[in-house]
């Protein structure tokens, strides 16, 4: 009988790809032509066609000067995907970090961001081991003791979130004098191009131009429209004015409630620079979009936490028979008075363990059902609905879902890239006829590539049908 | 006595999926049309399976999940760069038929400029 091996062991050749080699070759592929060289050939403008009996018949070529050969449909969707490709490159970096922080380090015995999850647990535990001896001094200093690491954590993780923001900023801030050189670069270019045009060949300018268009677009996303005597303006990709003939406009940056804003003529152009492509729109998606997501639910997390934790030992009689009061509350973390900003600042301000309010008020100083209640908390929909371990679960869980797919949008582009630049390279050195077999084979390959998806989507969806069955049997 | 071969490693669907979107990067049309042979000898393979190779197929299937979206998106704009390029290539047929100088006077004469197509 064939089996799933035999009938993958048809394949001969060696599969050692994975993830990371596909990007790696598309990455290559992308980057090697940087000098941007264009095959110059010589140029056969056809005469006029003579029309006969509605059929046109050409009457010759003249041969009129080398010409080099681009295609700007061509290299314009090529700048389009490599601008995407790089913000994607560029977000998904910062993501990786991201998740990295809340990834927990099983070979470190320090407390760490990535231990929140274990610390939340460890916290309220605590409470659960106090319920056996309320009094227990020892026990009493195993909830500061928690509570403090469960602070910390969640403390350090907004910090180093809000370092990584920063670092990302001045980043994003650097790029400006880039774009504005290249901008400068091409407006000069411009001029140049349109008046050797249309009566000498620009080919060398008009690489150089491509060169730094390509850069450009990899920096931040543009649109590119053809004007007369190929000359060219150049836009962000929601239409902010770059580069007009021989003017170029300049980005200016400004500081806006404490982050690097980006400026073009005074207009503030920072959400459309986000959106638009390239590395400076994959790091302000990072810092306007990912960081702030991840802070927001970390600051949550944090208020929750402690606001309701806080409630509760107000609640209760401490050791020393004391009930909390408004003007003198029993509090263990500083009691936040908003979400934003509770996980940056969020530590235990109680020192005293006999301060723990293990007692429910006016039971007496051994009684336990406070600390039955604080524990209890551990399974209370407290944080948005959801039970704190439920809530940082998600948290985590949503942002490995978003580097999974930042990742798979990134995977796609650099092979998109790594297609229209073989298609380009065939498009610069060889005739028409070869043109034509490099077309066929990009049908075939979509074709063939076709065919083994419906295939693959076909025997996963029935081996993951018969998994159940069996599972079930 | 003579030496037994090691086996030889049999690859996994997910090593299957990772195979395919590298080779239609790469536009490797001979190697896509092995793939899809070798898919279509498993598909003919799947009512013959034991439970333990179903079993085994069904965790393979849930591991190449991540590849196979990657595969679709690949996919996706590999189509979306086969219009441009059918749309470069009747554009520079158009330039076969007529002169630089009709090109000039007609009413596309501004394709270049045009926005690109693309699913993305």
């Amino acid at each position: 009988m064939g089996t799933i091996n035999s009938a993958l062991s048809m394949m001969t050749r060696a599969l050692d790809a994975d993830q990371e080699a596909l990007n790696v070759v598309a990455n290559n592929v992308a980057n090697a032509n940087t000098t941007g060289y264009t095959e110059e050939k010589p140029d056969w403008q056809e005469n006029t066609p003579i029309s006969v009996g509605g059929v046109l018949i050409g009457d010759g070529v003249t041969e009129t000067g080398a010409t080099s050969e681009r295609d700007r449909v061509l290299e314009a969707r090529l700048d389009q995907q490599q601008q995407m490709a790089s913000a994607s490159s560029t977000r998904l970096s910062a993501l990786n970090n991201m998740q990295a922080l809340f990834t927990p380090d099983s070979g470190s015995s320090s407390a760490s961001a990535g231990d929140i999850g274990s610390d939340i647990t460890s916290f309220f535990d605590s409470f659960s081991s106090l319920e056996s001896a309320p009094t227990d001094n020892a026990l009493r200093e195993q909830v500061l003791s928690s509570a403090s690491t469960l602070a910390g954590d969640i403390s350090s993780a907004a910090s180093s979130l809000n370092g990584q923001s920063a670092a990302i900023d001045q980043e994003a801030s650097g790029m400006v004098s880039q774009v504005n050189s290249l901008t400068g670069a091409i407006a000069q270019l411009n001029l140049a191009i349109e008046s050797a045009s249309p009566n000498a060949d620009a080919g060398t300018l008009e690489d150089q131009r491509q060169q730094d268009l390509s850069q450009l677009s990899q920096l931040v996303g543009i649109n590119q429209v053809t004007t007369e005597n190929n000359g060219l303006s150049v836009t962000t990709t929601s239409g902010q004015l770059l580069v007009s003939q021989g003017q170029n406009f300049q980005l200016t940056t400004g500081t806006v409630n404490g982050v690097t804003d980006f400026f073009l003529g005074g207009t503030d152009i920072t959400s459309q620079l986000a959106s638009g492509g390239g590395q400076l729109g994959g790091y302000l998606t990072a810092r306007d979009v990912d960081i702030p997501g991840a802070l927001s639910s970390l600051d949550q997390l944090a208020y929750s936490i402690s606001t309701t934790v806080n409630a509760q030992n107000n609640a209760g009689t401490d050791l020393n028979g004391v009930t909390g009061t408004p003007t003198n509350p029993l509090y263990i973390f500083n009691e936040p008075a908003q979400a934003a900003g509770s996980a940056a600042a969020m530590s235990v301000i109680m020192t005293d363990p006999s301060q723990v309010a293990a007692a429910g008020a006016g039971n007496g100083t051994g009684d336990n059902s406070n600390a039955v209640a604080m524990a209890g908390l551990a399974n209370g929909l407290i944080v948005n609905g959801q039970t704190p371990i439920n809530y940082y679960s998600n948290f985590v869980s949503t942002l490995g879902s978003t580097v999974l797919e930042v990742q798979t949008e990134n995977t796609a582009q650099n092979a998109s890239v790594t297609q229209l630049q073989t298609q380009n390279n065939a498009l610069s050195s060889v005739n028409l006829n070869d043109e034509a077999a490099a077309m066929s084979t990009l049908e075939k390959s979509y074709q063939a590539a076709s065919q083994v998806f419906t295939l693959l989507n076909t025997i996963m969806a029935s081996a993951l049908n018969l998994g159940e069955e069996t599972a079930v049997a | 006595m003579q030496e037994l071969e090691a086996p030889a490693k049999n690859p996994e669907l997910k090593e299957l999926v990772v195979e395919a979107s590298r080779a239609l990067a790469r536009l490797d049309a001979p190697r896509l049309e092995e793939l899809a042979l070798s898919c279509e000898a498993l598909n003919q393979d799947l009512d013959s399976m034991d439970e333990g190779e179903k079993s085994d197929l069904a965790r393979q299937a849930r591991e190449a999940a991540p590849g196979m979206a990657v595969l679709g998106r690949v996919l996706a704009v590999t189509r979306a760069n086969q219009n441009v390029m059918r749309r470069l290539r009747e554009m520079r047929e158009r330039r076969l038929e007529y002169s630089e100088r009709q090109i000039r006077g007609a009413p596309d004469a501004g394709l270049e400029a045009e926005a690109v197509d693309g699913d993305d």
